[in-house]
């Protein structure tokens, strides 16, 4: 075989990696953008004030005491505030399903990182808005 | 063993540092690269499951079950679930029992997907490593589909089930599992057609049918040995639809020992067992009824349950997986609840298994019976 014979695999390694050098990359830049999600992903709530009746159905299906609710605070006639402690939520999904007056619902966002400990547990005014929209795919398509 | 043989014996913990050693602690006796003696230590993974079960109510205990192995979640929830509708009567629609067979048999699909790569990378072949979880995230993607999870999927419920197929979870699920499909003889090929790792894998790690028993050995496990032992078609779940369909246990036979099984052979048998699953699931879509997901009084039955007992069991993906629940009158939650992970026996069988094998075949034989330490530190 010698050099010449395996010239035409040469050629098709290059055409490879020159094909690869200027395409996109398969990864995504994470903090600028990100992978979809499903309609159903089980990410952070979001707590809808206007419908809640404070029933607290949500506190006790919680497996992990994730959830804690103040009947004081009230913005409306009859709704409460909730706590939400992310360092112990489990995204079971349980607190959604008990809920029966659609006042409680996961978001597809699921990166809640925070710098500090105290800002995970997450108040009335943090739980009731989204502070950003879910980061959007600008990358290739890896499957 | 002489005693001057162990003058010269040095004395090495494999884990819970190693990396191959998934953070257990496995005590060797080494004589030169023999290991003379394997000593295994439960308890590096305990974090009381069993007392946990005690403090949650029959609709968050299954929570507990499926973090104790992440791999076969589904599988691990199942019996739980399974133990509490024997205690309280609940009707489970046609729907979900089929339902609930589909994601079982996915699932195991799912944890088979992991441990290709697993027991390939502990044996050096990383291309084998990496390529099976490449196809794990198109399995993952489906489960994401359906409940929103893409490990801990908390899709049973006693009753029936949370979420109902959509039509994009069936796409999802066509595209995971014609993957699978797809890249099977690939594997077969990368696995078995490899001298590398035939040399690596036959005659490591040998016992017998009998021996197998007498340990407690279940799964495919067994199976490997040629016992056509499973749950599915010996004990099949009335809540489940493996009645419902024609299918073989797989079984493994090895020519050269009948009725003993090696590494290659317990390998063999995890093909065998992706087989069935495709095979099952494939005979189930057709038959899935339109209807209810899940029985409507079931959420104010399983509030408060009678006094009774209740023992749920499944065929998992590593062996025979049970819970067993003990209720006073009244409950909210479990009296007593005892989990029966099928790894307990396959880590302590190591003890008879190794002694005589070369250190370098350790990470293949307990690689080959798939321990996973959550099921034994409950």
């Amino acid at each position: 075989m010698g050099f010449v014979g395996n010239l035409g695999d040469i050629f098709r390694i290059l055409k490879h990696v020159f094909r690869q050098v200027f395409r996109r990359p398969f990864t995504y830049f994470y903090p600028f953008e990100d992978r979809p999600y499903p309609e159903a992903t089980r990410g952070r709530h979001i707590h809808i004030r206007e419908k809640c009746t404070a029933c607290a159905q949500c506190v006790r299906a919680c497996p992990v005491a994730a959830i804690r609710i103040d009947k004081e605070d009230k913005k409306f006639e009859k709704d409460c505030a909730l706590y939400f402690d992310y360092t112990r939520c489990i995204f079971c999904g349980d607190c959604v399903s008990a809920c029966r007056f659609e006042a409680l619902f996961h978001t597809p966002i699921v990166d809640i990182s925070e710098g500090d400990r105290e800002d995970l547990v997450y108040g009335p005014d943090k739980i009731t808005t989204l502070d950003r929209d879910p980061l959007e795919w600008r990358g290739r398509r890896f499957r | 063993m002489s005693p001057d043989i162990l003058d010269e014996a040095s004395v090495i913990w494999f884990g819970p540092q190693h990396v191959s050693a998934h953070g257990w602690a496995t005590k060797l006796t080494l004589v030169g690269d023999y290991i003379v003696e394997c000593d295994p230590n439960a308890g590096y993974f305990h974090r009381s499951a069993e007392k946990c079960l005690e403090f949650r109510n029959f609709r968050q205990g299954s929570m507990i079950l499926e973090r104790i192995c992440m791999m076969e979640a589904f599988l691990a929830e199942y019996p739980y679930i399974a133990a509490v509708e024997k205690i309280v009567d609940l009707e489970i629609p046609e729907r979900a029992k089929i339902m609930r067979t589909i994601m079982l048999e996915f699932n195991r699909i799912h944890s088979l997907q992991f441990w290709w790569g697993q027991f390939a990378g502990e044996l050096g072949l990383f291309a084998m490593l990496l390529w099976p979880w490449v196809d794990r995230e198109y399995t993952l993607d489906a489960f994401e589909e359906l409940t929103g999870s893409r490990h801990t999927v908390s899709y049973a419920t006693p009753g029936g089930v949370k979420y109902d197929f959509t039509p994009k979870f069936h796409a999802k699920m066509e595209i995971a599992l014609s993957r699978v499909k797809e890249r099977m003889p690939v594997f077969d090929d990368m696995l078995a057609g490899s001298p590398t790792f035939r040399l690596r894998t036959e005659g490591v790690g040998h016992y017998t049918a009998k021996q197998a028993l007498k340990w407690g050995l279940s799964g495919p496990n067994i199976k490997a040995c040629g016992i056509p032992m499973d749950l599915r078609k010996d004990d099949p779940d009335p809540n489940l639809a493996y009645g419902m369909i024609d299918w073989e246990v797989p079984t493994t036979h090895n020519e050269e020992h009948p009725g003993e099984c090696d590494a290659f052979d317990r390998l063999l048998q995890r093909f065998k067992e992706i087989e069935t699953s495709l095979d099952i699931i494939d005979k189930l879509l057709p038959l899935l009824p339109e209807g209810p997901i899940i029985d409507p009084k079931a959420r104010a039955k399983v509030n408060r349950l009678p006094e009774g007992e209740g023992y749920g069991r499944v065929e998992g993906t590593r062996g025979v997986t049970s819970v067993w629940l003990k209720t006073m009158e009244k409950a909210q939650t479990p009296w007593r609840a005892k989990i029966r992970g099928p790894c307990f026996a396959s880590y302590y069988s190591l003890k008879h298994i190794v002694p005589g094998a070369r250190f370098a075949d350790f990470p293949a034989i307990f690689g080959s019976l798939d321990p996973y330490p959550g099921w034994w530190d409950r």
